[in-house]
Order: C-alpha cells, then sequence, then structure tokens
C-alpha cells in the first residue's frame, strides 16, 4: 500500500506544471524509493544532480569534493528515505538541505575556510559567487523558475545585506569568518544577517510551497 | 535579554547554519527541550527550503550520475576494462610491432647474408674465371654456324687448376625439344658435361672441373641432343668438336 508524504503543505493549485516534481509525482517518487525502486532513484539523480553539485561547489570550490558531497547525499536519500516525513519544502527540498549540511559539514571539517577566504581576497569582493555568467541552456532545467524566484527575493537585499546572505548562506562561513572576511564588527554581521534573513523569509514564504 | 532571547535571535542563524560551532552545539541543546523553539525553526526551515535553489547549478561531468546511482546501491563501481584493454592491445601492438620489425630486420640480414654469400662466391668464382682466363694455359676457339647465325665456342685450359673456362657464343636457342650438350674428349671416348643454354642473347659462360673419369682431357665437342636424354655417348648433330 503506498505510503503518502505526510506533509503539511497544502496543495498547491496555483502552479501546476510549473515545476518538474508535480504533488503526483514526487509522491509517486517517494513511494518508488521506499520501495527500493532503482528506477526511483535514477530518475531523482537525473533531477537534482546539477543542483546539488550547485550547492557544495559553492561551498568548496572543489568540483572533487562536491561530488563527494552529492554522492553521500544520494546514499543517504536512498538508505534513509524514511527519515523523509514530508516537511520542509518537499523531497527535493530535503535532499537540498542534505547536501547543504554535508558540504558545511565537510567545510568545517577541513578548515577550508582559510583557502576561500585566500581565494576571496585574490578574487573579489562578495556576492560575486552567485552572480555567476549562467549556462544557456539553464533556463529550461528543471526548478528554473524556483532559482529566478529565489534570485528576485535576493535582489531584494540591499547590497551589504546580500554580500553576508552570500558568505553565510552560499559559501556556509560562520559569523566570525563573516566579520574576518568582510572587515567589520561581529555584531554587524549578526545584525545584517537577521535583516536580510527577514527579507528573505517574507519574500520566499510566496514560493515555500512550490514545487520544483 | 534573557538566556532564551539569544536563541531567539539566532534561530535562522541556527537554521542556516552560520553559527560558531559551539554556539550550534548549544542551540541544540537547547532545541531538545525547547517546543517553541523547534516549531519557529521548522517554519523558519520551510520558508527558506527553496534558497539553496539561489546556487548556480552545475552540469553533472559524464558518468557522475551512473556513479552517483552505483554508490548509493551499493554496486561497486564497474571496473572498466577498457583502459586495461587498450594498455593491453597497446602492449600487443607494441610486442607485435616489435616481433615484426625484429623478423624484418632478421629477414633483412639474412637477406643481406645470402646476397652478401652470394656476391661473394660470385666475386670468387668471377675471379677464378678471370684468373683462369689470364693464366689459360690453352686457348681453343671454334666457329659454329646455325642457319643465318654464326656462333662460337671458346676454351680456357688452365692446367694448373685443371679447370676450364668455356664460353659459347652467338648461337641460337635449339629447336623445341632438343638442348645444347657440352662433352669431355678424354683418352677412352667422350663424357657428358652440362647443358649450355643458348638462345638467351648472351654468351654462356661456364667454368669446369675436369670429369673424374674417362682419364686425361683431349678435347671438347658441343652436340644437339634430345631434352631428357641421359645417353652416354652424342647421338644429335656434332655443332663444334675441338682439341687441346
Amino acid at each position: 500500500m503506498p505510503r503518502s508524504i505526510p506533509s503539511k503543505r497544502p496543495p498547491n493549485p496555483g502552479t501546476p506544471g510549473r515545476g518538474l516534481l508535480s504533488r503526483e509525482r514526487e509522491t509517486s517518487l517517494y513511494n518508488r524509493l521506499l520501495a527500493r525502486d532503482e528506477q526511483a532513484l535514477i530518475e531523482l539523480v537525473d533531477l537534482a544532480t546539477p543542483w546539488l553539485l550547485g550547492v557544495a561547489y559553492g561551498m568548496l570550490s572543489d568540483r572533487d569534493e562536491a561530488e563527494e558531497v552529492v554522492q553521500e547525499a544520494f546514499n543517504i536519500v536512498w538508505r534513509r528515505v524514511d527519515l523523509y516525513d514530508g516537511a520542509e519544502g518537499g523531497l527535493m527540498a530535503w535532499i537540498l538541505r542534505i547536501a547543504r549540511n554535508r558540504a558545511i559539514d565537510r567545510l568545517r571539517r577541513q578548515k577550508r575556510q582559510i583557502g576561500k577566504i585566500e581565494r576571496y581576497r585574490t578574487f573579489g569582493e562578495a556576492g560575486e559567487g552567485w552572480t555567476r555568467p549562467v549556462e544557456p541552456n539553464e533556463a529550461a532545467m528543471p526548478g528554473w523558475h524556483v532559482h529566478e524566484a529565489v534570485h528576485q527575493a535576493l535582489r531584494g537585499l540591499s547590497e551589504e545585506q546580500a554580500a553576508v546572505v552570500q558568505l553565510a548562506y552560499f559559501e556556509g562561513l560562520t559569523h566570525s569568518e563573516i566579520a574576518a572576511r568582510l572587515g567589520i564588527p561581529l555584531g554587524t554581521v549578526k545584525t545584517r544577517l537577521r535583516l536580510a534573513f527577514e527579507k528573505l523569509r517574507l519574500s520566499l514564504a510566496s514560493i515555500k510551497d512550490w514545487v520544483v | 535579554m534573557s538566556a532564551h532571547d539569544w536563541f531567539v535571535e539566532h534561530r535562522t542563524s541556527f537554521v542556516v547554519r552560520s553559527l560558531e560551532a559551539e554556539e550550534e552545539s548549544t542551540f541544540r541543546t537547547h532545541l531538545e527541550g525547547c517546543e517553541d523553539c523547534r516549531e519557529a525553526i521548522h517554519q523558519i526551515e520551510q520558508e527558506l527550503a527553496w534558497l539553496p535553489l539561489g546556487t548556480t547549478p552545475v552540469t553533472p561531468r559524464p558518468e557522475l550520475q551512473r556513479r552517483l546511482v552505483e554508490s548509493a546501491l551499493g554496486i561497486r563501481p564497474r571496473r572498466s576494462f577498457a583502459p586495461l584493454l587498450a594498455a593491453a592491445a597497446s602492449l600487443v601492438l607494441a610486442v607485435g610491432a616489435w616481433a615484426w620489425a625484429t623478423s624484418r630486420v632478421r629477414s633483412a640480414e639474412k637477406t643481406a647474408e645470402r646476397a652478401r654469400v652470394s656476391l661473394s662466391h660470385q666475386l670468387e668464382m668471377a675471379r677464378d674465371t678471370l684468373e683462369i682466363m689470364r693464366t689459360a694455359d690453352r686457348v681453343r676457339h671454334a666457329s659454329i654456324r646455325m642457319g643465318e647465325q654464326e656462333g662460337g665456342m671458346v676454351i680456357f685450359a688452365d692446367d694448373r687448376t685443371h679447370m676450364w673456362n668455356v664460353v659459347v657464343y652467338g648461337l641460337p636457342a635449339p629447336e623445341p625439344g632438343k638442348m645444347c650438350q657440352f662433352w669431355f674428349i678424354t683418352e677412352t671416348g667422350m663424357v657428358r658435361g652440362v647443358e649450355v643454354k643458348t638462345g638467351e642473347g648472351t654468351p654462356a659462360f661456364l667454368t669446369l672441373p675436369m670429369p673424374p673419369s674417362g682419364g686425361p682431357v683431349m678435347g671438347a665437342a658441343l652436340t644437339i641432343e634430345s631434352m631428357g636424354s641421359s645417353s652416354a655417348q652424342p647421338e644429335g648433330k656434332e655443332l663444334a668438336h675441338l682439341m687441346l
């Protein structure tokens, strides 16, 4: 008997077909993963890998390590899909969070911040990372509309706020590391981050039930 | 500011993991006993669920997705035998090429050696021939007429080496089924010598030792014999008869 995802998300009739994973498809994937359907894993890997790689690479700046993080994430998904409770944005968001946490764990374990700070000093100011040029075919990529919505929300931040969000969220630095990187007081970092994330939470609340 | 206020203030930082390691650990411990913070954290996680998609996607390298699936399924990476096969093929080709080259070299060496031996032999023969001609004790010549053509036979007899050089020139090829036969004239009779190839446009040179039987050689004759004849005596037309 297939399990339904115990999601707190309401049905999302307003955005049918906008993303890759319709609610039906997500439920189907989840049940097939639970049933150890290898084809479901293959589909998920095809769907999520570019995004997971992007998350991990943004923090680790090393393609091999980013691939290892993504591999760890899929290992967890396949072996412990039963841990997924349908909350926090759905299956795809759960996997993204796993990959991001693994990347941060690796980043901090290996104390790569030093190298990243050096790279930062070499290549430029904060905020450059998420303004990287995109590949021309990315607009056709599943989830791209969410990517655009997130960037719309990020553009609503001030330059200073965007910089601390970039470093904290997309590069995985801690408060003190951000303070050192930007040469500003720790309290300022915390304030900017708090204000920035308050804005983002408001902006992103409207898309939290989107499907990718 | 109460102790709990700090946790309230840092809920988002906990979610996005920008707290220091000790702070994160403290917050995690706090969450175990704080229902309000757990619910707030859950809410923030939901709201920021898609923030990771603010990243720029990275196109996977070829084979990555296969490796990811195999890893998750616990399948040991398929060992690619292609490099091994390629290396083996390269080795076979290299060995083959080496063997081929070696065989070619050896073959060339053998050919060269044979050529060297042949040349040496020919040189030795030429030297002997010249030596015989140069030091010949007796030289005899006989003219031969065959139809419209006129040729001859010359004998250079070297008594020191008991070798003859015989040159037959200007003769046409025999009729079909016939051959030109050289004979030694000895004290006891005719002794069959060798077939002489005529009609090839160039003189036939023969270097002949004296026959082992028949006694002292007194002269030579040239006859036309039937092809395949092994008669001990001439049976065909005599072309030349020379006495030394």
